[in-house]
């Protein structure tokens, strides 16, 4: 009877058309990188294999190393600031009983907007003579609180992380909303009649239990910010004086506007290597600390 | 870590339902009072950018806390106009819908020949063959993948887009269909099995018409990435006419970076079909990105 699910033909037509396309477009470029990475090539003229000259380049190259550098602030700020936000904010709507559904969906609105809207919606936000920030810091601090939010080395930085904290933080707090409300009502009860309450609650209870979607969200965190593009493209492409140059968007300059294909590629396997190894570290980190309710 | 969340967002409701019970009614207004102050700040740019698109330029800058001195659509009109928002909206509509239609025609017969046909060794390699999509960075691999786009002769063509977005969503959308696909009891094959059904049959007659929940937010979730999708759009596609939504914003962008009135206007425009469907299928969407939360 069983047999019937043993058609050879069916099987090879229900997989081998998705495994030809995702053959192609992802495995045979990430294969095709490692190999790219490995010679010298403008595109145009003779390959010259150079070895492992440009991985060599890239420990060098001090633009490089900035850029590494700025995913690394950039993963700071979302770790230190947006992460504890997002607790804070999705524990004070698990607490609240009116009104959560409108919360849920309003912190949701930013997360549907496309990113590259977002970029120039925040370019309109930051205008020095224009712009809603320096607005509002003239309302309240004087005209010395104005800045130029995106053309000022120090303040480029923080000012898309901002906007990029804008647009992420809510489908944060709804997947951390999420796991809140399913911590099983039980041992919120238990917890009471030990004497646990308000906030010692959510520091001895809801946290604790709440550790698998916290790794789920770190990961996204490590991995989203490590390969950060639009956002940057779009509202600064890396300016001013590279200061908020990031590695993918070096990658796309040394590789589609120096036509350096060989060294781009070496940058995008950094990238993938790089982003491989910190979300195993933190996947490991995960596995040894599993927690079982 | 899928069907955890999955589970956790079905379990959502119930919990609502807890704990609204068996509490005192103590004040909740300084709950109340940080969620409606974070709201605001939320969404108070885009109420701004909302009143600046009527607004003169002059307007903005000089009296911009105060509402438009009348609501002139003349923003809108040459934003349409300059910007194609209309035609770029349609090719948007066009490749999303198309690569949505066909990652959802492969990924559902993929994730049942490897879920419930019976190569079980070779279907195992191959789903974690695939899985392993989920941990490549495509930002990392843009250089070969242009490369090898201009090779097959599909650079600058909107098929080019519609195929590698299709190819990008497989892996998590078969991995989230894989696992919907397993929790189907395997008696309702056996029922279609005895009415003389092939694979195929089975396929098409019985399980996909239970899968049909895990299929909209798998859609939902591929429709929102692809609408919003920038940087491939904006290597593959140079000619203008052929630009989606994402990528002809950032062109406006760059040539209106001053004329704030009609760069809030088109700003504005480009959000409101996605804010439309938003707010028709809160639920579902928020539901399937919870689901979906692994992609990142």
């Amino acid at each position: 009877m069983i047999n019937a699910l043993r058609n050879p033909w069916t099987y090879i037509a229900f997989v081998v058309p998705t495994l030809v396309l995702y053959m192609l477009f992802f495995i045979y470029p990430v294969v095709v990188s490692f190999i790219y990475g490995l010679y010298q090539w403008d595109g145009v003229s003779q390959k010259a294999f150079v070895g492992i000259d440009n991985f060599k380049r890239l420990l060098h190259d001090s633009t490089f190393l900035k850029a590494l550098g700025n995913n690394m602030y950039f993963m700071a700020f979302s770790l230190i600031v947006n992460i504890p936000l997002v607790l804070l904010i999705s524990i004070v709507i698990s607490k609240v009983r009116r009104l959560r559904g409108f919360y849920k969906s309003a912190v949701f609105v930013p997360v549907v907007i496309s990113t590259a809207t977002v970029a120039i919606l925040f370019g309109v936000l930051y205008d020095y003579e224009s712009g809603l920030f320096n607005h509002v810091l003239r309302a309240i601090g004087g005209d010395g609180w104005a800045r130029e939010w995106l053309s000022k080395p120090k303040l480029a930085m923080l000012s898309i992380l901002i906007a990029n904290a804008w647009q992420n933080i809510g489908f944060f707090i709804v997947l951390c909303l999420a796991a809140v409300l399913n911590v099983p009502k039980e041992i919120a009860d238990a917890a009471k009649i030990d004497g646990v309450n308000g906030w010692n609650e959510t520091w001895l209870v809801t946290l604790p239990l709440i550790r698998p979607i916290l790794f789920v969200m770190l990961l996204l965190t490590v991995s989203g910010t490590l390969k950060v593009l639009d956002i940057v493209q779009i509202m600064t492409n890396g300016g001013p004086f590279r200061s908020t140059e990031v590695m993918s968007t070096y990658m796309l300059k040394v590789g589609f506007r120096s036509l350096e294909l060989g060294y781009g590629s070496a940058i995008g396997v950094a990238m993938f290597v790089i982003t491989l190894l910190m979300s195993g570290i933190l996947q490991r980190i995960a596995r040894s600390e599993e927690v079982q309710y | 870590m899928v069907r955890m969340l999955q589970s956790s967002s079905r379990m959502e409701s119930e919990g609502g339902v807890h704990t609204r019970r068996g509490r005192s009614p103590g004040s909740q207004w300084p709950m109340h009072l940080l969620l409606g102050a974070y709201v605001v700040v939320m969404l108070f740019p885009l109420m701004w950018l909302l009143l600046s698109s009527f607004k003169t330029n002059r307007e903005i800058t000089v009296r911009t806390w105060s509402l438009p001195s009348h609501f002139n659509f003349g923003n809108y009109k040459a934003a349409w106009e300059t910007a194609h928002i209309g035609s770029y909206a349609l090719n948007s509509l066009y490749v999303t819908l198309a690569a949505c239609f066909l990652t959802l025609l492969l990924s559902s017969a993929t994730a049942f020949a490897l879920s419930r046909m019976k190569y079980k060794g070779l279907s195992k390699k191959i789903h974690a063959f695939i899985l392993m999509g989920l941990i490549v960075p495509p930002s990392a691999v843009f250089i070969p993948l242009y490369q090898l786009v201009t090779d097959v002769h599909l650079i600058n063509t909107l098929r080019s887009l519609i195929l590698v977005y299709c190819t990008y969503a497989l892996p998590i959308t078969i991995f989230i269909l894989h696992a919907f696909m397993q929790s189907i009891p395997l008696e309702l094959e056996e029922a279609g099995i005895i009415d003389g059904l092939g694979a195929a049959g089975l396929f098409a007659r019985i399980v996909l018409p239970v899968t049909v929940p895990a299929l909209v937010t798998v859609f939902i979730l591929s429709f929102i990435g692809n609408w919003n999708e920038y940087i491939i759009s904006q290597l593959f596609v140079t000619s203008d006419s052929l630009r989606t939504l994402p990528t002809g914003m950032a062109t406006f962008n760059d040539g209106y970076r001053t004329n704030f009135s009609s760069l809030s206007a088109a700003v504005i425009m480009s959000i409101i079909p996605v804010l439309a469907v938003y707010m028709f299928l809160q639920r579902r969407i928020i539901d399937g990105m919870t689901a979906g939360g692994v992609k990142g």
